[in-house]
């Protein structure tokens, strides 16, 4: 009933998404610790470089890219958790396309319906 | 809230407590560390569960790995069901600022007493059951190979319906909460569902790190995310977590539980008491 070629096909995919999920994680926290020790220095929103930075809140990620080229603590440690709530849609990403592979349609349209979700949460809703 | 240098070696210590107590318990970290800085560290509970549910996607991410390499995870059933957990994150994320906090004190000394008596009561592994209607047409059969039994399970879903509505249920008090609401997940696959319990495990596992990111985005926005408090609580709780599942197979698994699901209650009953406004 299952084709062996399938089975086998699955366990790759599933290989490529545990590999996902840990560079993710494995990125994130170095992000996070060169952050949460850059502030015992400087400071979070201090500049780990010496530019000038502007002082921002901590819940405050805008103008992220800008802070990031002055080595903020807070950039810093805010791109982590950035690239971490990354990963698992990501993921979802990843599983459209094994899915695709598969040519299980109905499942690439419920895996994205679920990364629409995603998107829409992290974009468009406050 | 200002926190000193002090203070964030002082969250850094507890989340790495609250990891691994949430490891060996069986439980998250998030549903430990969520009434703990409430309640010791004094921060918002709507903060907390800011930089819990970012913790929640570490730990969820780090285990779905190990259990994708397993080959228990099902990736059919996660997709279906994180339609429902995905929408309730969202739903509950929503409206996490409408809702007085007390009761949001409330709902979370309630989800851990629930959870805390789920782990009580957690027998071993069944054997699966047979495919429902609805399931053939959602193809959420699947196998697993099972150490213990020493051969492979097949396995299929049913009551799929009820399923899905539990699961939202499971996503709004992740979002509402900022915990992975792990136990409930568990409990809709393999109470509800009747799927095997490792199965259920590594699904559950597999679904919380794109529920906790749905409720991410909304929190983010909202300026509920706070660095100050999500970096020291991400590499804690990652950190315990870490530590927890090396020590846990060489313990057994009724020890452990018994040891730690006590501090589970305390827990439970100081932010139960916290909610009703009594100050011990």
């Amino acid at each position: 009933m299952i084709k062996p070629e399938a089975v086998a096909q699955e366990a790759r995919f599933e290989r490529v998404m545990a590999l996902v999920l840990l560079v993710g994680v494995f990125v994130s926290a170095a992000l996070v610790l060169f952050g949460l020790a850059g502030s015992f220095v400087v400071g979070w929103t201090g500049s780990l470089v010496g530019s000038p930075t502007v002082d921002s809140a901590t819940t405050d990620f805008s103008g992220i890219l800008e802070r990031l080229g002055a080595f903020q603590p807070l950039a810093l440690g805010q791109l982590g958790l950035l690239v971490l709530i990354g990963t698992p849609v990501f993921r979802v990403g990843v599983s459209i396309v094994g899915f695709w592979s598969e040519g299980d349609r109905l499942y690439v349209a419920l895996a994205a319906v679920v990364l629409a979700l995603l998107a829409l949460s992290l974009v468009a809703l406050r | 809230m200002a926190l000193t240098a002090g203070q964030d070696l002082g969250l850094l210590v507890v989340s790495f407590g609250a990891g691994l107590i949430g490891a060996l318990a069986g439980v998250g970290g998030g549903l430990i560390i969520v009434p703990v800085l409430t309640i010791w560290f004094g921060v918002d509970v709507r903060l907390a569960a800011g930089a819990s549910i970012v913790s929640v996607i570490a730990t969820s991410s780090g285990s779905a790995a190990a259990y994708l390499r397993e080959g228990w995870a099902n990736l059919r059933i996660a997709t279906f069901l994180q339609l429902a957990t995905v929408t309730g994150a969202i739903a509950g994320a929503l409206v996490v600022q409408d809702v007085p906090t007390s009761a949001l004190l409330l709902t979370l000394a309630v989800v851990l007493l629930l959870s805390a008596g789920a782990q009580l009561v957690r027998l071993d592994e069944e054997p699966g059951s047979g495919p429902s209607a609805t399931d053939r047409r959602l193809r959420l059969s699947g196998t697993y190979v099972s150490l213990r039994l020493g051969r492979t399970v097949a396995y299929g879903a049913q009551r799929i319906v009820p399923g899905f509505v539990v699961m939202f249920v499971a996503g709004a008090l992740s979002g509402l909460l900022g915990i992975g609401s792990g136990a409930l997940k568990v409990l809709a696959m393999d109470g509800l569902m009747r799927l095997p319990l490792k199965v259920s495990s590594a699904t559950s596992n597999f679904m919380i790190g794109v529920t906790a990111a749905a409720s991410v985005g909304i929190y983010l926005g909202r300026g509920l995310v706070d660095v100050r408090l999500a970096a020291p609580v991400t590499l804690g709780v990652l950190g315990g977590a870490l530590v927890g599942a090396r020590l846990l197979p060489r313990l057994t698994n009724r020890q452990v539980r018994l040891l730690f699901i006590p501090i589970l209650f305390v827990i439970a009953v100081e932010t139960l008491l916290r909610a009703l406004g009594i100050a011990l």
